[in-house]
């Protein structure tokens, strides 16, 4: 368990960090790609993340599209974490006590994550 | 408009004295930014993305090597997402005149608990409460320093999930990990060993600052394009700083802690009274 939550928490780090570096490499050697400030105006991660794989559907791949996936992936890695965590309590460790207080906090991030 | 690459290369500095003095990269962070001329909610806003960052990369370590304690940091999180929310729900009504006063506030807070702090030798809790075992909250690790099996028991869960709420306000009200405060209570309140307590409340650290984040998002202060840099810059300066921090003695690692935390803390102080 302890070795599978540690795996998701590096892969997750590292993905995101290579995402991001590929993206501002590619941008500082291909300035015409675009403006590099961009805000997100008040979008929730599930807009995010969605935009983001349109994006990459339509093959418009761009250094911007790189660091916003990249982000993302950073996003969702101690999302990732507590959702394994939960598995392991209510089905490997069999703990409904702590499969309920993992099944809150994982409620309350999805909530401010993905639905406001 | 600050650009990437002197994000960049404040973040580098930031991740470095922060995790050579052991307090992490947004104590640094976010006065460096808001004196480059950054907006505070945007500098903490950046700044606790980045916290997601570096503590990820760390616990990967500690959980692997289960010295990490995932119960008791299960339990303790589902106060501090809660007070995390509620604290980046305040810093987006705030004025930035108080949000100055509020972080010089908290850094010269850790400066006295620095200085007064005595390390005491950490003793087995001998009661453990009803709640505290109900809620299953004991372990055991390997320490390779003595080459045994170190068996532990939390006590006073009652009072360190109400008080882990308060840790997670002033983390996402600030863009802050706050793992000092943390710290402190696992050790004062619930009395874990050190290094399970550094180690959980690294875990505790990542989650808290995804539940601040999500407040930040959603209210259109997060810039992917500034955030880019300012993630890549704290993860290098906090891989470097840790190479030194290794080689550094226990009191010139204190000192360092003190100057910066006392400098910072009185700067932010002074600007925050002063602004208009």
């Amino acid at each position: 368990m302890e070795a599978l939550l540690g795996k998701v928490l590096l892969l997750g780090v590292l993905a995101s960090l290579a995402m991001t570096i590929a993206g501002l490499v590619w941008q500082a050697i291909a300035p015409e790609h675009g403006e590099f400030e961009r805000t997100v105006a008040g979008v929730n991660l599930y807009q995010f993340i969605l935009e983001s794989v349109r994006a990459l559907a339509a093959g418009e791949l761009r250094p911007s599209l790189m660091i916003d996936l990249g982000i993302t992936i950073m996003l969702l890695t101690p999302y990732a974490r507590v959702l394994a965590s939960m598995v392991y309590f209510a089905f490997v460790d069999r703990n409904p006590k702590y499969t309920v207080f993992t099944g809150f906090v994982l409620g309350v991030l999805t909530y401010s994550l993905f639905l406001r | 408009m600050t650009s990437p690459a002197t994000l960049f290369a404040v973040s580098v500095v930031a991740g470095f004295v922060g995790a050579m003095s052991g307090m992490g990269g947004g104590v640094v962070l976010v006065p460096t930014l808001t004196f480059l001329g950054l907006d505070i909610k945007h500098a903490i806003a950046l700044s606790i993305v980045s916290v997601i960052a570096t503590s990820s990369g760390s616990a990967s370590a500690y959980v692997r090597d289960r010295i990490t304690n995932l119960k008791v940091g299960m339990f303790l999180e589902m106060f501090t997402i809660l007070g995390a929310l509620a604290g980046a729900a305040i810093t987006l009504v705030s004025g930035q005149r108080y949000l100055l006063i509020a972080f010089g506030v908290v850094l010269l807070a850790s400066w006295v608990s620095m200085f007064v702090r005595h390390r005491e030798v950490w003793r087995p809790v001998a009661h453990q409460d009803a709640l505290s075992r109900w809620l299953e909250l004991s372990g055991s690790y390997h320490d390779p320093a003595i080459g045994e099996e170190i068996h532990y028991r939390a006590t006073r869960a009652w009072l360190g999930g109400p008080l882990m709420f308060v840790a997670g306000l002033i983390a996402g009200l600030l863009g802050i990990g706050a793992g000092a405060l943390k710290v402190l209570i696992h050790d004062l309140v619930m009395g874990l060993p050190p290094k399970v307590s550094t180690t959980t409340s690294n875990l505790i650290i990542g989650v808290t600052a995804l539940a601040g984040t999500s407040v930040y998002l959603a209210a259109g202060l997060i810039d992917p394009g500034l955030t880019a840099p300012v993630i890549l810059g704290i993860v290098l300066g906090a891989f470097l700083g840790t190479r030194v921090l290794v080689r550094l003695s226990n009191e010139a690692v204190r000192r360092l802690f003190l100057v910066v935390l006392g400098v910072l803390g009185i700067e932010m102080l002074v600007r925050g009274v002063l602004s208009p």
